[in-house]
């Protein structure tokens, strides 16, 4: 591989990048607009109370609770109701005695059991407990003693809640990175569809050259975008390093995508069909961050996943090297094994 | 006496069952402009191929100045230049920004893109992107291109198709220029006046293998006809032609009998054209439909 070779190779198509109308707009541009994006988002929190509540008997005052902000979604076992609150679709779950109604006519203490989601503040724990205390005097008339216990589920990150803005900065940093995988792909397209390609492979340049060149600019083009972007947005004030780490493997992570959209595509258009495909499915991940509960724990399997979730824990809770450490090694596979097939798709096309 | 340049030795290529090249052996010398002539699919760009290290040969061997063209791909390519048939220039990249990137992927230090930019009459454009370009400009830009580093051997395949006399006739004049210094030309091409005017040999190539390969005068010898024809003016006023073989031992009467009792308006010797020999060889023009590229030939229906 020639170090000469490869660095005239990344600055024709630097130039020709910025010289597409269309790539040099969404990359200048895009990057503006998701910056204001997440500035222009509430940074306080406003969230409606999802109460998920298991009684075999449900005492009429919880039925008849109309308090602005408090909804109770019952759930059949005990144990579904912890597995929902634990994949975060609840903030807090409450798990009532069989026998409460007896215990409460009784003037009994019933035990209650109240579970939190690891990321759910101090202040909804308190008030969940302070609402069931209430239900509880409104069912027997009178003030109560009850037994109620607090269960965090997962690990726990209590008085971490996250505003909605800081919850995008996954979703708007994969976004980033994955307009340059469009952008890379394209730009291979063209050369293999106007012949410049073959011109190229008539020189001392070898086809490792070419495919050090592309992907240096690919790698280069996606992370710097997206790191310039988490940096604007205060994103790295904690955990800077793993939170590079995460987002330079996601940027070969689309390069390697970029060589395989660009093995398949005829012109600029397929290759941006092919592209938006890829960029829905690994967008999905984001949303999972940005809307709690909406997305199940099957999006483990898009590569984007452990991108986003990387950079959400690193830069919403300081998650260190070791909690992340399973994320990046699982991103190094996808690298690896993407680029790999990649290279052997696109080198076809070239040979 | 010069040493070859091109030397291919029963170069063979198959496109799965279809033998695309058959055992072509050929030389090429230092200096020489080598006309390579044959309808589309006969198997001409696959033997380039072959020769500047896009192909690699199923059997047989190509030598370019000493080196194997398989062996030592990347050093045969650093010493030869090829212009395609198709413009592959980088569009949205001037002039002289597409040379300096050839330059610099060769390795020419000190490049200065404009003394070749002005010998293929593109000065005053030379930092206008390429998409602004007319045919025959981009067409002079891939030459130059293919000159950047001043090759041992230059493949042009078809440089002048579609141009217009002017553009051609400096395309035309360049290529001499070039051999004048020295370097080897493999010129592939359709036009026969072409080839004609610039080779000093030819070969003809059909159906993968080489059917005839000498000078344009030798082989205008060997296959053409000698003859005179002769058009003579009738009692009515209009011509008429009369063909005079010259190879009878009646040939001296034939001509004297003619110019004694006819009214003789124009001579000409019948010597027959290139295309003429390979029809006569091949028993098909180079324009003949084929086989191997045939939506090639249909996006091209002109050619």
């Amino acid at each position: 591989m020639s170090v000469r070779i490869v660095t005239a190779l990344v600055a024709k198509d630097l130039s020709l990048f910025f010289r597409n109308k269309f790539f040099g707009l969404i990359t200048g541009l895009g990057i503006v607009a998701y910056i204001v994006i997440y500035f222009v988002m509430p940074s306080s929190v406003n969230e409606t109370l999802q109460i998920g509540l298991y009684a075999e008997v449900v005492p009429p005052a919880f039925e008849q609770v109309s308090e602005e902000g408090i909804v109770f979604e019952t759930f059949e076992s005990e144990d579904a109701l912890i597995e929902a609150v634990t994949e975060g679709q609840y903030a807090s779950g409450v798990a009532l005695p069989p026998d409460i109604l007896d215990l409460l006519a009784s003037g009994e203490k019933p035990q209650i059991s109240i579970y939190s989601a690891a990321d759910t503040p101090e202040e909804v724990t308190d008030a969940v407990e302070v609402i069931i205390r209430e239900l509880a005097y409104l069912q027997a008339g009178q003030p109560l003693a009850v037994d109620i216990s607090v269960e965090v589920l997962g690990p726990d990150m209590l008085g971490q809640q996250i505003p909605i803005r800081d919850r995008m900065r996954p979703l708007l940093a994969v976004f980033l990175v994955m307009f340059e995988m469009i952008g890379l792909a394209s730009l291979i397209t063209d050369e293999v569809q106007q012949g410049t390609g073959r011109a190229l492979l008539v020189t001392p340049m070898t086809v490792k050259d070419l495919f050090a060149a592309k992907g240096l600019l690919g790698v280069s083009l996606a992370f710097v975008q997206a790191a310039l972007f988490m940096a604007v947005v205060g994103g790295m004030s904690s955990q800077p390093l793993i939170i590079l780490t995460a987002l330079l493997l996601g940027a070969v992570l689309v390069t390697g995508f970029a060589f395989l959209i660009a093995s398949l595509s005829r012109d600029m258009m397929s290759a941006l069909g092919w592209g938006m495909v890829i960029l829905i499915i690994f967008i999905i991940p984001a949303f999972g961050i940005l809307f709690p509960g909406t997305v199940s724990t099957w999006t483990k399997i898009i590569p984007s996943y452990y991108l986003a979730d990387t950079v959400h824990q690193a830069s919403a809770f300081g998650a260190g090297w070791g909690d992340v450490s399973l994320n990046l090694f699982i991103l190094v596979g996808f690298d690896v094994a993407v680029i790999w097939a990649g290279i052997i798709a696109l080198g076809r096309r070239f040979r | 006496m010069s040493r070859d340049a091109i030397v291919a030795r029963n170069l063979t290529y198959r496109y799965g069952s279809l033998v695309a090249v058959d055992h072509i052996t050929f030389s090429v010398a230092e200096g020489e402009i080598f006309g390579f002539l044959g309808p589309n699919g006969a198997g001409k760009s696959t033997t380039v191929n072959m020769l500047t290290g896009q192909l690699k040969p199923k059997s047989g061997h190509a030598l370019l100045l000493g080196l194997d063209a398989v062996r030592n791909t990347k050093e045969v390519q650093g010493k030869i230049g090829v212009c395609f048939e198709e413009s592959n220039l980088y569009e949205q990249m001037s002039a002289v920004e597409n040379l300096q990137l050839f330059a610099r992927l060769f390795g020419v230090r000190s490049f200065n893109p404009y003394p070749l930019l002005r010998r293929v009459s593109l000065a005053g454009r030379e930092k206008d992107r390429v998409e602004t370009y007319s045919k025959g400009m981009k067409q002079r830009l891939m030459v130059a291109r293919a000159l950047v580093n001043r090759p041992k051997i230059l493949f042009l395949d078809e440089p002048t198709a579609g141009l217009d006399p002017t553009s051609a006739k400096s395309i035309r004049n360049l290529i001499l220029t070039v051999r004048q210094q020295g370097t080897t030309v493999l010129l592939t091409t359709h036009d026969m006046m072409e080839a004609d005017e610039l080779s000093d040999r030819v070969a003809f190539i059909d159906h993968g293998k080489i059917v005839a390969l000498d000078t344009p005068h030798n082989l205008k010898q060997q296959y053409g006809k000698r003859a005179l024809r002769v058009e003579v003016s009738n009692q009515t006023g209009g011509l008429e032609n009369r063909e005079v073989a010259l190879d009878t031992a009646d040939t001296p009467n034939a001509i004297h009998e003619l110019f004694s009792k006819e009214d003789v308006v124009t001579v000409h010797s019948e010597e027959a054209t290139l295309g003429d020999i390979f029809i006569n060889l091949t028993g098909r023009g180079l324009l003949a439909p084929n086989t191997i590229r045939r939506k090639h030939a249909k996006r091209r229906p002109g050619r």
